[in-house]
Formats: C-alpha cells, sequence, structure tokens
C-alpha cells in the first residue's frame, strides 16, 4: 500500500465518521438552541437507532420496515423523554437538566443492555455493489450511504431553517423566546418538536454506521461526546457544525491511521478542552492596558 | 450565647461520632464494616463535589480524575519501590494538588455547563492516557504489584483496620469543611454562587477561591484515592471513569447539596441501596453489572429531581419545619 492509498484510505474513513459526527453535532444544537436542555441522552438515540433496527430486522422485518419502524420507535422515545422526565423539572436550570438527562441516558442504556444483550451487533449493508477502489483505497458502499445521508440532512435542514415559515419561527424562539411566545409563537410544542427531531436524527445517524462500525448497547456515551465537540466547535450552526464535523473526522481519521487509534478518543476532547479555554482569553485586554 | 449554640450543634455530631466508633464492635459482620468501608471513601469525594457544586456553584466533574490520580500515583511509586506506601499517599495529594493547579486555572475560567463540559472530557481523556501508558500504569488490564500499607510496624489488613483509616479521613474532611463553610473562604464562596459580579465588586478575588476550593476538593479525593488503592491493592483505569461520575452524582442528588451532610446521607443510601438491589434481583436478572443498578438509580435521580429538588435531607428538613409549623398551630388551638 503506498502512501498515496493510504492517505486516502484514511481521508474516506475520516469523512465517514465525520459525518456521523456533523449529524449527532446538529441534533445537540437543534435541542440545545431551543430548549436549553444539554441532552445527554443523544447518544442513545444514536444507539437506539442502531440497535432498534438490528433487533427488527432479526425479527424478520425487511431492512426498509426496520429502518422505519426505528426511526418511529426512537421519535417516541425522545417525544417521551421530553415530555414525562424534562418538562415537569421545577427548578429548571442548565445543570438540572444535564443531571436528569445524563440519568435517563444510562436508564435506557440499561434497559437495552438487560433487552439485547451485551454483544455488539451489525446489519447488512444498504447498497450491495462491489467495494469501489480507488488508487489502491476502497471505498465501501455504505460510506457513500453515510455521506449522502449528510448531504440530505443538512440541505434539507438549512431549507427548513431558512425557507419554512415553521423554520423561520423555530429560530426565531431560539433567538428570543421570551418574544417568540409574545407574537404567537408555542414555544413549548417546539421543545417537543426538537425533541423528536433530534431523535429521528441520531436514529438516522445510528443505523447508516451500523454496516460499518458495529453497535452495542455502550456506544451512546462516546458517539454523544464526539457530537458534543462538534457542536461546540461548531458554534451551534448547522453549517459550522458539519465543518467541524468534517474536520474532526479527518484529524481522526489521519491520526488513527498514522499514529495509534488508542488516542483517537483523546484527541477530539483535548480539541474540545482548548477550545474552549482559548474562547475564554480576552485577547484585547492588552491593547486596554497600553491604552486605558 | 456563642458557647451555648456551639453545644447544641456538636450533640449529633458526637453521636454521629461514637456510632462510628462502636459499630464494627457491635455488629462483627465483615460484610456491614466493608460496605461502611466504601461509605467513607464514596463520603470524602461527594463531600468534596457537594462543597464544589452545592457552596461554589462550580459544576466540576473531573473527581474521578482526582480519584485516580490519587489511586494511581502513590500505586505506582509503592509498586516501583520508590516511596513507600504512606509518604506515597502524601506524595500524591501534592501531585495531585499540582495537577489540579495546572488544569484548574485555565478550565475554572469557564463557566456553567462549559466547565461541566470541559472537565467531563477531563475523566475520558485521562482514562485513555492511564489506559495507553502500558509500561507505567500497566493499561487496561490494570496495575498489579501494590504493596500494603503500614504506619511504623503496624500493617493495614483487614477490614476493620482500613474502616476505621478511611473514616478518620472521611471525618476529617467533613470537619475541616464545615469549618470551612463558616469562614472567610466560605462567605465569600456563597458570594459568588449567587452572583460572580456582585462579589467581584465588593472585593472578593473570585479566580482564586474558585481555584482554591478546586485544588482543595482534588486532594480530599486523592487522598480517597489513595486509600482505595491500598485496600484493593489493584488499579484499572475504568473505575475511575463515567459509571464512578454516576455514582457520584447520584449520591449527591439524592442526598441533596444544600448543606454538607446531604452527600454524605447521599452515599449512604445509595451504597446500601445498591447493596440491597444486588442482593434481591441479582436472582432475577442474570447480569448484575453497574449498568443494570444504573437503570434504577437512573430513575431514582430522575424521581428526586424532579420532586424533591433540594434532595433526601432538604426534604427530610421540610418535613420537620411542617411538624413544627403544625404542632405550633395544634398547641396554639388548644390553649
Amino acid at each position: 500500500m503506498t502512501l498515496l492509498s493510504q492517505i486516502i484510505q484514511y481521508a474516506i474513513s475520516g469523512i465517514t465518521s465525520g459525518s456521523i459526527y456533523a449529524i449527532v453535532g446538529i441534533c445537540w444544537s437543534t435541542v440545545f438552541l431551543i430548549s436549553g436542555v444539554m441532552n445527554f441522552a443523544t447518544g442513545e438515540f444514536v444507539m437506539l437507532g442502531g440497535m432498534l433496527t438490528w433487533v427488527f430486522f432479526d425479527a424478520g422485518l425487511g431492512l426498509a420496515y426496520a429502518v422505519i419502524l426505528a426511526i418511529t420507535c426512537t421519535v417516541l422515545i425522545a417525544i417521551l423523554l421530553e415530555r414525562i422526565v424534562i418538562r415537569p423539572v421545577r427548578y429548571p436550570t442548565e445543570m438540572t437538566y444535564m443531571l436528569i438527562t445524563i440519568a435517563s441516558a444510562s436508564v435506557i442504556k440499561g434497559i437495552i443492555l438487560i433487552t439485547c444483550g451485551s454483544e455488539t451487533r451489525t446489519v447488512k449493508p444498504f447498497i450491495e455493489i462491489e467495494p469501489i477502489n480507488i488508487l489502491g483505497a476502497t471505498l465501501i458502499p455504505q460510506a457513500i450511504v453515510v455521506t449522502g445521508v449528510l448531504v440530505i440532512v443538512t440541505l434539507g435542514l438549512l431549507w427548513f431553517f431558512n425557507y419554512t415559515l415553521f423554520g423561520k419561527a423555530l429560530r426565531a424562539s431560539s433567538i428570543n423566546q421570551i418574544a417568540a411566545s409574545l407574537i404567537g409563537v408555542d414555544v413549548s410544542k417546539f421543545r417537543l418538536f426538537c425533541f423528536g427531531l433530534a431523535g429521528a436524527l441520531g436514529a438516522l445517524a445510528g443505523i447508516v454506521i451500523t454496516p460499518i462500525a458495529f453497535t452495542g448497547y455502550n456506544i451512546g456515551l462516546m458517539a454523544a461526546l464526539k457530537g458534543l465537540v462538534v457542536a461546540i466547535v461548531g458554534g451551534w450552526s448547522i453549517g459550522g457544525t458539519v465543518l467541524a464535523g468534517l474536520a474532526l473526522g479527518l484529524v481522526e481519521g489521519f491520526v488513527a491511521g498514522f499514529i495509534s487509534t488508542g488516542w483517537k478518543d483523546a484527541l477530539a476532547l483535548s480539541i474540545m478542552v482548548l477550545f474552549l479555554i482559548f474562547q475564554t482569553i480576552d485577547f484585547s485586554r492588552r491593547r486596554r492596558k497600553i491604552f486605558p | 450565647m456563642k458557647e451555648d449554640g456551639r453545644f447544641k450543634t456538636n450533640i449529633p455530631w458526637l453521636i454521629f461520632l461514637t456510632a462510628i466508633i462502636v459499630l464494627p464492635i457491635i455488629v462483627r459482620s465483615n460484610y456491614i464494616v466493608s460496605v461502611m468501608f466504601f461509605v467513607a471513601i464514596y463520603g470524602m469525594l461527594s463531600i468534596g463535589m457537594g462543597l464544589l457544586m452545592g457552596q461554589a456553584g462550580l459544576f466540576s466533574l473531573a473527581h474521578p480524575t482526582w480519584f485516580g490520580l490519587g489511586a494511581y500515583i502513590p500505586g505506582i511509586l509503592s509498586a516501583r519501590g520508590i516511596i513507600p506506601p504512606l509518604p506515597g499517599i502524601f506524595v500524591g495529594a501534592i501531585c495531585v494538588a499540582l495537577i489540579a493547579y495546572i488544569v484548574g486555572a485555565p478550565v475554572l475560567r469557564l463557566r456553567g455547563f462549559y466547565l461541566a463540559c470541559a472537565t467531563f472530557a477531563i475523566i475520558l481523556i485521562a482514562q485513555v492516557v492511564a489506559a495507553q501508558l502500558t509500561n507505567l500504569t500497566g493499561g487496561p488490564e490494570g496495575l498489579v504489584g501494590i504493596p500494603a500499607l503500614s504506619l511504623g510496624g503496624f500493617v493495614f489488613k483487614t477490614d476493620l483496620h482500613f474502616y476505621y483509616l478511611s473514616w478518620a479521613f472521611c471525618l476529617g474532611c467533613y470537619w475541616f469543611c464545615s469549618n470551612l463553610i463558616n469562614s472567610r473562604i466560605g462567605c465569600a464562596m456563597k458570594s459568588f454562587h449567587d452572583s460572580e459580579v456582585a462579589s467581584q465588586s465588593i472585593g472578593v478575588n473570585v479566580a482564586k477561591y474558585k481555584l482554591q476550593i478546586f485544588i482543595l476538593t482534588a486532594v480530599m479525593a486523592s487522598f480517597a484515592g489513595s486509600i482505595f488503592c491500598f485496600y484493593l491493592r489493584f488499579a484499572v483505569p475504568d473505575s475511575f471513569g463515567f459509571p464512578l461520575l454516576v455514582e457520584l452524582l447520584m449520591m449527591i442528588i439524592i442526598g441533596g447539596v444544600g448543606h454538607l451532610r446531604g452527600p454524605l446521607t447521599g452515599t449512604f443510601v445509595v451504597l446500601w441501596l445498591t447493596e440491597l438491589i444486588h442482593g434481591y434481583l441479582g436472582k432475577i436478572f442474570p447480569v448484575m453489572t453497574s449498568e443494570v443498578d444504573a437503570i434504577f438509580f437512573g430513575i431514582l435521580i430522575i424521581i428526586v429531581l424532579i420532586f424533591m429538588p433540594r434532595g433526601l435531607t432538604g426534604w427530610i428538613d421540610q418535613l420537620i419545619n411542617l411538624g413544627r409549623k403544625l404542632y405550633d398551630r395544634f398547641r396554639g388551638s388548644t390553649t
């Protein structure tokens, strides 16, 4: 394997995982911007998507039905989460929301562990064509599916948020909830919608990645964290999140390929910590000292 | 008047102290003693975290890392024969304080949720580092060959020895923290918990106090980690990660962060509930891992956060107040 083909190979795997990070990052930002909830159960939506698809597929349903059923179930679970767990909180603070979603994430995880077992699962690839050879690197068809899903999701959401009345109202209520509710926007319904949307997107991400990377009951945490990193670095916007996701995927792909796979997870998190610290530095301070 | 007030508040404290000392003499059960040992160890962690969250309002989640570092540093030093175990504990605490300073100085500039994210990331980074530096830490298989803890000629061997050691440290931490809350630093903490801008404007050095309290709780966690490590004489990276964090959060939330006794109560309740769950449900579910416990405790956290946001101790205080009011009204109506 030459260096060039190696580079292409790592880039392909990086973009594939980067697409997933980007979708999960969008899940985080939709929920956070509308409701102010840091939803740590996002990773469990990803896990639920993959595991439920496997469950329905294993029960003898067709792949398409399994996918649709899995997404529907995850959306229902996300909506129930909002209704049962998040809405009744009496003294809502960022921290209460964070703790309560961490708790619900561990409940979901535990239930899946009991019902589906601790083995890793997989389903067959969605399109069955031969792997494509590019300069010695192999492009598996599922990678095209994953990237395609990212493109569709991004374009769809951009259209939705910019060109439909509902999407514009959502953006308005993310900017200022009180003002939005004053002009007749039902903000609490929007929260429900955003949880549903996050559930659907998370499940979609979990489903398309399942044929490549095996799914299991415990993939949720890492998926959630990668999504969080991407959402924070991307500045909570769709475009930024997608760019950050792809960049993180590429960096991780090269690090995993050329250095070591073990350090891959630490890399993403250190990027987030450094980014957050970097943001707190006030670069104008020095100038102010010179010109008081 | 002041002396009188002090004497009054000390009575429950003395009862508690005697109960802790007498408990292993009355109940000669190794099982109860070992569970109470873990209550003390986790109690030290949760008191520190409760102090950070409840009093200072710093949502730092890095406690499992300090716990792990407190276990690994003396563990490695004594397993290599560089420093004997007991001085190793203090060397470990100093190292942890230094690391907490280096980490805390930039990270504590973050606020609220972002602080939580950054410290959460630190836990996982530390775990990856511990698993990857195989020739130093033993990697994911764990650190082995840690010698027994000894003080002079006395070797800590049985659960009973560790019970007294851990409770001495735990009660020391509790006493220290409860004094701290009523001191100048405690008042400063309360003020910047309520409003950072306001406390800065009256001259409180918020950044300094934040860093001090952060390092202090890190050192407490490090002591807990050292004792834990010399008790098990074994350390794996997995025991200082996300599950430990969830357990700690559970203890703090269930106990309530309004007062220092909250986290300790929470620790007691959570650990004994875990034992009960394992005892009764072990027969029903084939695998009783920490993830299965997490179902029950997750539901418990949700219920506590929704129905009693001030935790178990806050709820009991409310009940007592209610009872007092009813009693007063009853007396008022009869006379």
